[in-house]
């Protein structure tokens, strides 16, 4: 074999520099582009057909770039493929409605699911696949690699120097899968500044720095008013802080969104104190920084956490304890996301989280007929890491009981993650937490997915939690078994109706139904009173005036 | 620990319409009456297919404050957001007839100690007004309550208590107005036009409900306070609303009512001074009005406790 002299092997790199020419007319000074130059920007960087990333996940959002795309010409700029975290503003849809995108791959839509499903019904979006947000990294950098990205940050120099500061999030892996590819990066910041106070992204891996006309969007998910929170959900927090965090002495774990964790955080430092677990339990979490886990950080339990996002109103806390958090050389926390969804996949013991609906085998979702939302991280998280190879006595305890470890790996010691899901039997307006199937199998058929979007499978699911009692699932020997261990926890759903009371006393005896008398628990004692803090005043309180919560949560 | 002592340190905000009816007067006086047991729940609800309580969201009943019988009318907003329908109206009713049935027995067997045990109607609100399901009934069991508000004047004190979760809203917030005297904590929330519905009709820009701190500038027991809507602000317990309402039965009637903020050709021409002042000065947020009567530092107001605030407010 001869090298073929007319081969090219730079083709992208030309490409690029063709259309960085294209658009050098509205550069200014270094990289800087003015904010009414960006529709035009838009139209000379981006080609027909190109894999096009806008930054954006549960939280930030590069809303004004997203906005600006919306305006190009559809003449000029069509058929796009979007590859991005989420859709969750109104523009991320508006760009399929008006013809400049067309196919989607991407991992969590939340406030926009039910548009999406419509639009994907009359043909106006082409879905790839609903990824995980790690998976979908890793497409990033293998056939998914953006032409074009549209990120974020907090401010830039001249030269492109990005801070992302506190809500870094998915910029550092956009960013070097686009520009390692010979790709082209558009970053908006709040401001542009001389210096920036920490270099989040080197200027020579971004193209072009737009100053927006207002701030980015950043969605406060993660904070969860304690007045909210129900003595259903303190009772559940009760069982799982001494039924399962107690029992297999759970050190590092995940906490999802919602009441019932944040039932549990503000739990620790009352009835986690009582039982004795302090510094037993609960000292290293993958964790967003949630305000009601200051009452617990306050108290001396949690020895760090590593944060996938921001959380507005919590960056004076977090810069103020730099034990716990991590903190830059500048003071300010730098949260990358795939870097906490990687400690999130292999070095977790437990993720515990809430869902909408657990079917008759164990398999769960968010998924209802008419939404395609996806679940972000939490199914990384919720899943047994099966590349593990490191030991901790929890993970240890959970395979020593796993009911079919012999059947897989023989008389091999191996490990297992906890993987909880707490539930309400019935949830607001009498929706059943527990059915016979998952609408998402309906969602499958409705949105023509391949796969019905499920959150957690049943063979990772090892632990239900209900106001009847937990389920031990890992513990069961047969998926018959393991569906009466469901139906023990379903209370009057069709699915607890079913219930064998002879079977369910078997179970109980063997340890894998458990009530919250069997834990030892009075029912009497699971009320508000339990909580650390009961609103978000008494967050500000015990964070020493440090935590300044955004205006939607102040009663005051 | 006795069940009193409980309930006196519980948050008002909080607690249950049962718990507050029971915390408001002392311990081991309060009789509930038609309770739950009675089950006198809604007719109307079930025709809708919708969930009734058998006590149709109010709790009602008599206890003792010193030698003074207080009729406790206390709603529930964890049942429908405390909406008035036509049995819970007609609860609040029955309660003020008692009441004046007490006012004439005590003027007839023990006229000579009629101060010290003059009567009084408690209202624990926590309300957004008239329940939609039942609206017509609703419409007029408030119109009733504030006909049977008239028929107390000149006789004993009626006493509006407002500190939890739902706030007092809707036509409610007309009967709040009309009692002879306010009692708010700083969560308290009093108002007519809800938050939610402002913006329906209006506009996020106009108002944006989901803004809670505007809410509670706008709506709020420290702004109550000091546009004198309200006349007692208090801590966030059972036992603070308890104490100001010792205090308030304390004083002569005629002390009491002076506490009114409407019912007199004097109190309307204030009001109506406030509308061409409200012209004048065309306030943009709760802030601008806190500063104009004096409030030096307005944008730290919310953040201040109670206490803070009770030393420092310039009212109008």
């Amino acid at each position: 074999m001869t090298n073929q002299p007319t081969a090219v092997w730079d083709s992208l790199k030309r490409d690029a520099e063709e259309r960085r020419a294209a658009a050098r007319p509205y550069v200014q000074e270094g990289k800087v582009v003015a904010a009414d130059d960006t529709v035009a920007l838009l139209e000379a960087v981006i080609r027909p057909g190109d894999k096009l990333n806008i930054e954006g996940d549960n939280q930030k959002q590069a809303d004004f770039l997203a906005e600006c795309l919306c305006k190009v010409d559809p003449a000029k700029v069509h058929d796009l493929h979007m590859v991005q975290s989420v859709l969750s503003m109104g523009t991320h849809l508006d760009v399929f409605d008006k013809g400049i995108a067309k196919k989607l791959d991407f991992s969590f839509s939340g406030p926009q699911a039910g548009r999406l499903a419509e639009y994907v019904r009359e043909g106006k979006i082409e879905i790839g696949a609903i990824h995980t947000y790690l998976e979908l990294y890793g497409r990033y950098f293998m056939d998914l690699t953006p032409r074009v990205a549209l990120t974020v940050a907090v401010s830039a120099d001249k030269n492109g120097n990005l801070f992302t500061g506190f809500n870094t999030e998915d910029t550092p892996v956009i960013v070097e899968a686009t520009k390692f590819k010979q790709g082209i990066v558009v970053a908006q910041v709040n401001e542009i500044v001389d210096e920036v106070p920490r270099v989040d992204i080197p200027g020579d891996w971004v193209d072009f720095v737009v100053q927006a006309p207002k701030p980015f969007y950043v969605e406060p998910l993660f904070t969860r008013d304690p007045a909210l929170i129900t003595d259903s959900q303190v009772l559940r927090a009760m069982m799982v802080i001494k039924g399962i965090y107690g029992e297999y002495g759970i050190q590092r774990l995940n906490h999802g969104i919602g009441f019932d964790t944040a039932a549990i955080e503000l739990l620790l430092p009352t009835y986690g104190e009582e039982l004795g677990l302090k510094g037993k339990i609960c000292s290293y979490f993958s964790l967003n920084p949630h305000p009601t886990l200051i009452p617990a950080i306050e108290s001396g339990w949690v020895k760090s956490v590593h944060s996938f996002g921001g959380e507005v109103g919590m960056e004076d806390y977090v810069a103020a304890r730099p034990d716990v958090f991590f903190v830059g050389p500048d003071g300010t926390m730098r949260s990358n996301r795939a870097f906490s969804q990687t400690a999130g996949h292999y070095a977790l013991d437990l993720f515990i989280g809430g869902t909408l609906q657990i079917d008759k085998y164990g398999n769960s979702s968010t998924a209802t007929a008419t939404r395609v939302a996806g679940f972000g991280g939490a199914p990384n998280m919720g899943c047994d890491a099966k590349g593990r190879r490191h030991a901790t006595p929890g993970w240890l305890k959970c395979g020593e009981e796993y009911g079919i470890q012999s059947e897989l790996v023989g008389d091999l010691p191996r490990g297992k993650r906890l993987v909880v899901q707490l539930q309400e039997t019935f949830r607001e307006k009498l929706a059943p937490g527990f059915v016979e199937e998952l609408d998402a199998v309906k969602l499958a058929k409705n949105a023509n997915l391949d796969l019905p979007p499920v959150m957690i499978y049943s063979d990772d699911l090892t632990h239900i939690v209900t106001e009847e009692g937990i389920a031990y699932l890992h513990k069961c020997t047969t998926m018959a078994e393991r569906m009466a261990a469901i139906r023990a926890v379903a209370g009057f759903t069709s699915v607890g109706m079913q219930e064998d009371p002879a079977e369910t006393a078997g179970l109980r005896e063997r340890g894998i139904f458990k009530t919250p008398a069997d834990l030892g628990i009075d029912v009497a004692r699971a009320n508000r009173s339990m909580l650390a803090a009961k609103n978000v005043k008494d967050l500000v309180k015990w964070s020493n005036g440090l935590y300044n919560p955004p205006a939607r949560f102040r009663n005051w | 620990m006795t069940d009193q002592d409980k309930l006196s340190g519980k948050s008002f905000y909080e607690a249950t319409a049962r718990e507050r009816a029971r915390g408001l007067v002392d311990e081991g006086t309060f009789t509930e009456l038609c309770g739950p047991a009675d089950r006198m729940s809604s007719p109307h609800l079930p025709v809708l297919g919708e969930a009734i309580e058998f006590d149709d969201g109010v709790v009602t009943g008599v206890g003792l404050v010193g030698k003074h019988p207080v009729f406790v009318i206390s709603q529930e907003g964890r049942f429908i957001g405390g909406a008035v329908g036509e049995v819970h109206g007609a609860k609040m009713v029955g309660t003020f007839g008692l009441a004046r049935q007490m006012y004439e027995r005590i003027l007839e067997e023990h006229p000579d100690e009629l101060a010290e045990r003059l009567p009084a109607v408690v209202i624990s609100f926590e309300t957004g007004g008239v329940r939609l399901h039942e609206a017509n009934a609703g419409l007029l069991a408030h119109a009733e309550v504030m006909d049977q508000i008239q028929e107390t004047k000149g006789k004993f004190p009626v006493i509006a208590m407002i500190g939890s979760k739902v706030g007092c809203f809707g036509g409610m917030g007309f009967v709040a107005a009309a009692t002879d005297v306010v009692v708010m904590s700083e969560l308290g929330r009093l108002g007519l036009t809800g938050p939610e519905v402002i913006e329906q009709e209006m506009g996020k820009a106009e108002f944006d409900s989901a803004d809670r701190a505007l809410v509670y500038r706008t709506t709020g027991g420290k702004h109550k306070y000091i546009m004198r809507d309200c006349n007692y602000l208090v801590e966030d317990s059972i036992a603070s609303f308890k104490e100001a309402l010792a205090d308030v039965l304390s004083k002569p009637y005629d002390e009491i009512v002076k506490n009114r903020r409407i019912g007199s050709e004097e109190l309307v021409d204030e009001q109506l001074d406030l509308v061409e002042l409200s012209c004048e000065i065309q306030p943009k947020d709760a802030r601008d009005v806190w500063a104009y009567f004096g409030n030096e530092d307005p944008a730290g107001i919310p953040e201040q406790t109670t206490e803070e605030f009770l030393r420092a407010a310039k009212r109008r």
